[in-house]
């Protein structure tokens, strides 16, 4: 699975940790996630989408093969 | 406790609050300490009565569900060094999140089956006695061994965070 989320951050001009704590989150599930060491719960996932404005499917998006 | 629908969802299972991280801390040190000079035969005898489910001793009548005079010394000092251990595994991280809660899970089956390698490892090569201090040590090696990976891989991951903005 791939995401966009340092670049929808970016967009917003948003540091990882003003994420985290507008999502709820420790600042390290951010950073997990940016590098693609985690994938988010469809909770997470949603809830980092509505933020955005943005559709899940535009942040995180499956890959070749999976 | 006011419980929001956010932790409803995160999987918390049964952990302690986070300041049973710091009480567990304070009770682990001395138990520690204890607990190696206990390896070297300092001790002080604490006898009372207890009452036992067994006691069988060579030269003793066996003890069966009855009150024996013993020195409960060892006993107390090895629940206080389990306890200890358990509140500073089973608290909550200050941001206990879905994230720490996968890091923990995986944590625990680390510790679980690294703990099995080393007694598989002391049941072949250690025989007698020595055998014997190994199955006393085991008895605390699963959460320390938990406690010592939890937290490494969390360290791990705050230092790779600084790298990144």
């Amino acid at each position: 699975m791939k995401n966009n989320l340092k670049v929808e951050r970016a967009k917003k001009n948003m540091t990882q940790e003003e994420l985290a704590k507008q999502i709820g989150v420790s600042r390290q599930t951010i950073n997990a996630m940016e590098l693609g060491k985690y994938y988010p719960s469809t909770l997470l996932a949603l809830k980092i989408a509505r933020l955005f404005g943005a559709r899940v499917d535009e942040i995180f998006w499956l890959e070749e093969g999976e | 406790m006011f419980y929001t629908n956010k932790e409803k969802y995160m999987d918390l299972r049964f952990l302690l609050p986070n300041k049973y991280k710091q009480i567990g801390l304070v009770l682990f040190i001395p138990s520690l300490i204890l607990g190696i000079l206990f390896m070297l035969s300092i001790e002080t005898s604490i006898k009372v009565p207890v009452f036992a489910f067994w006691y069988e001793e060579i030269f003793r009548p066996t003890v069966l569900m009855g009150i024996i005079n013993e020195n409960i010394y060892n006993e107390l000092l090895a629940i206080l060094i389990i306890i200890s251990l358990g509140l500073i595994a089973f608290s909550k991280e200050k941001n206990e999140d879905e994230y720490i809660s996968r890091i923990r899970l995986e944590s625990l089956q680390w510790a679980v089956i690294i703990n099995y390698v080393l007694l598989i490892a002391a049941i072949i090569f250690i025989y007698g006695s020595p055998f014997y201090s190994m199955l006393i040590y085991n008895m605390f090696t699963v959460l320390l061994l938990f406690v010592i990976r939890f937290n490494f891989v969390l360290y791990k991951s705050r230092r790779q965070m600084d790298n990144e903005k």
